[in-house]
């Protein structure tokens, strides 16, 4: 192997890259780009949620109840309704996520400590802002009751100071506040530095619709030589994301970065060899740069959204489909990100993952070798 | 002319027919794939591995691990003796959550008056996952909490019950979440398959330099731009059924609507989306270009469709934006015809916004093309 005919084949990549400002733009900022967009959209702190409120009772009691489930800023009350009917065509149209309904008996029940029997119906399309209206009112529900009941139990000669004996103090490491977006943005790094990798299956596929891989085989550049060339340039274009990317999520969304940005660079470099490895496959497979990029999307994108672990907890998952994220680079970088950006450690404990990485990188480009080598000859 | 636009039609069939590898990606990977992602990811979150330090080992704190147990939501990883596993197992990422069992436990929990405490250390590296094993102390405590107070001040079991909130469930009566991100998924994949098919459109032929050997035929424009549209057509009807078919069957995703309004508000919305390809594809010059600019598009629809967050939690310029984005209108669409049973009089506003943004794009996406292909 030459290293002068690998540069050769990178410089070609190079120019063809360079050659056309739009592409360029594309494929240096895009990883970027889409990062800040899913900080954005996907990292959503639900802050209130509209409700509507169904009182059979209106009484003075139901009606003092009603304000107190609302008194804060989480609960909005969109509407008071008096018929099942408004309640339907409410969430028919999603104008409210939940709808609060409270028994004719309410006051009658509470005062008689008979219990409370309340109902919240919600939208079960829209599952999320109906689990926050829910704990939302059952918060506050639970306040109240616990109010009436120690003033009842206490009239009664009882003396109770708190109807919930048992104190859970909860903490959380690495995260205390568990907001989403600190574990997110380093997860979502996985998932934006697999663009490179679609660009090398486009462009080996670019070669091959052209009919210039003949051209470029008739040449003294041999086929690894070939493959590793065009890898190269790419590698460099993550590599400018792996930069920029931690000094926006630092300087930009406050996100902590407790590791050794060293260490990140590196490992970092190994995942995307792996990635590219994975594109290249792709591309060496595919005839036309259409259907390269529907492999990408089938192979790479989709499964490195969705089965790398970022929203859907691995363990959560079939024993099949925890077989297959193993196979996926982006479940070992996911933690390796995480781990450099929160918990702040090491190779020491990352090791295992950037093994795997590796071997999944060679194992690729070696597939990718033989197989290009078969599908020439 | 209807000769002339079947021909352009018949002419990029031909081209699937060379590289057949296309098609079977969009019409079989893209239902494959959907039952994967669906099957892995749309259930409840289980097993999430727990570690407990019991110091205590009494009757009190082995209930309260059952009960931990036995909601489902956590695996005992293993029972620890020092704080020093958990610490290190906490740093390698191996559990969501910790538990403490303090020595005093089982004491404060018999003593009328006593307090016990339980200390619970979550992984904060993983949000999501922390999050459920947080509600699920919540509730566990909450339980034993509310016997433990039932005992000490001896009255009826059944009068705190009753001060539990009933829930119900509307539109999707299990709570099942393959009813609500299923077809956020299909939404993705649909939007995905027409962008790529449109955006090849002209970027090949550019690419290729067949442009101008097509513009040189006795074909208009216009005739060019209908026959290249109808395979893209065909092509997103045929996947939208597929996918529906599938998240019905493998799903049981319910069509409890007009099935026939649906596929009428399918065909405009492949048309809006449709318009953007063949914008797409006449702005970039090289076919990479066209497909990057496509995972763009599609991504940012994505984030507007509600699948991992509610449009109305985002700030309000995203939420403004949101109006415009075809695949947010098609997704209430979608969902409530599929879930809620919705006609018409409750949808118009998501048609008519869709049919407006059809109109938009569709008359800007035409004006365009034509000017460029002249």
């Amino acid at each position: 192997m030459s290293y002068r005919h690998t540069l050769a084949v990178t410089r070609k990549e190079i120019y063809h890259i360079l050659r056309d400002k739009m592409t360029l733009i594309l494929v240096l900022f895009t990883p970027l780009f889409l990062l800040l967009l899913m900080a954005y959209a996907l990292t959503v702190d639900l802050k209130y949620v509209p409700i509507a409120v169904l009182d059979y009772d209106r009484s003075q009691t139901s009606r003092a109840f009603v304000q107190q489930i609302i008194a804060g800023q989480d609960l909005e009350l969109y509407a008071q309704v008096d018929t099942m009917d408004e309640v339907e065509d409410l969430l028919m149209r999603g104008e409210v996520k939940a709808v609060l309904i409270i028994d004719p008996a309410f006051e009658r029940d509470l005062h008689a400590l008979r219990g409370m029997p309340l109902q919240i119906i919600i939208d079960g399309t829209e599952p999320e802002s109906g689990a926050f209206a829910v704990d939302h009112i059952g918060w506050r529900a639970e306040e109240y009751i616990n109010q009436i009941l120690t003033v009842q139990m206490q009239s009664l000669g009882m003396q109770i100071d708190t109807l919930q004996p048992i104190d859970l103090r909860v903490r959380a490491w690495y995260n205390p506040s568990l907001k989403p977006r600190n574990d997110l943005i380093p997860g979502l790094i996985s998932m934006v530095l697999g663009f490179p990798a679609l660009s090398v299956a486009l462009t080996l596929a670019h070669e091959r619709e052209h009919g210039t891989l003949e051209q470029l085989m008739a040449s003294p550049v041999t086929r690894t030589e070939l493959l590793l060339g065009k890898m190269i340039p790419y590698i460099i274009v993550g590599l400018i994301n792996v930069v920029l990317i931690p000094v926006i999520a630092i300087l930009w969304f406050n996100i902590p970065f407790n590791g050794s940005f060293p260490l990140f660079f590196v490992l970092s470099a190994i995942f995307l060899f792996a990635m590219i490895s994975m594109g290249v496959l792709v591309g060496v497979f595919m005839p036309t740069q259409a259907s390269a990029l529907a492999l990408s999307f089938l192979v790479i994108f989709f499964p490195g959204f969705f089965l790398t672990g970022i929203f859907f907890p691995i363990a959560s998952m079939p024993e099949m489909i925890r077989m297959e994220s193993l196979f996926l680079p982006g479940t070992h970088y996911a933690i390796i990100t995480r781990g450099v950006f929160l918990t702040g450690i090491g190779l020491d404990i990352l090791w295992p993952y950037s093994v795997m990485l590796f071997v999944l990188g060679i194992s690729f480009t070696a597939l990718a070798a033989l197989f290009f080598r078969k599908k020439l000859a | 002319m209807f000769s002339r636009i079947w021909s352009i039609s018949i002419k990029e069939f031909l081209h699937l027919r060379y590289d057949w590898w296309l098609p079977a990606f969009m019409l079989i990977g893209g239902a494959i794939e959907l039952l994967l992602i669906g099957w892995a990811t749309s259930r409840p979150i289980t097993n999430l591995p727990l570690m407990v330090l019991d110091h205590d080992s009494s009757a009190a704190s082995r209930e309260i691990i059952i009960a931990l147990e036995n909601t489902n939501t956590f695996q005992l990883k293993s029972q620890v003796y020092d704080f020093q596993t958990i610490e290190a197992a906490l740093d390698r990422g191996q559990i969501s959550a910790a538990v403490i069992i303090p020595p005093d436990f089982g004491d404060e929990m018999a003593s009328a008056a006593g307090q016990p405490t339980l200390s619970v250390i979550l992984n904060g590296a993983e949000s999501i996952p922390a999050t459920t094993a947080l509600r699920t102390f919540e509730g566990v405590v909450r339980n034993i909490g509310e016997q433990i107070t039932i005992q000490r001040i001896g009255i009826k079991p059944e009068i705190l019950a009753r001060f539990n909130p009933s829930l119900r469930v509307w539109f999707n009566e299990s709570l099942s979440e393959a009813l609500y991100s299923t077809p956020a998924e299909l939404g993705l994949m649909l939007e995905f398959i027409i962008l790529l098919f449109a955006a090849l459109t002209f970027s090949r032929e550019k690419e290729l330099g067949t442009l101008e050997s097509l513009l040189v035929m006795p074909f208009t424009s216009l005739e060019i731009i209908i026959g290249k549209s109808i395979p893209v057509i065909i092509i997103g009807m045929v996947a939208f059924g597929s996918m529906l078919g599938m998240v019905h069957f493998a799903f049981d995703v319910p069509v409890r609507g007009s099935l026939g309004l649906l596929i009428i508000l399918a065909f405009i919305y492949v048309f809006v989306e449709l318009g953007k390809g063949l914008v797409i594809s006449v702005i970039s010059r090289t076919q990479h270009q066209a497909f990057l600019m496509v995972m763009l598009v599609g991504m940012i629809d994505f984030l507007f469709t509600g699948y991992a967050a509610p449009v109305e939690g985002m700030p309000q310029v995203l939420q403004y934006v949101a109006n415009i984005i075809p695949a947010h209108h098609w997704l209430d669409i979608l969902r409530g015809i599929l879930l809620k049973g919705a006609g018409l009089e409750v949808l118009w506003i998501n048609v008519l916004a869709l049919l407006l943004l059809g109109l938009v794009i569709g008359t800007f996406s035409l004006r365009y093309v034509r000017r460029s292909l002249n």
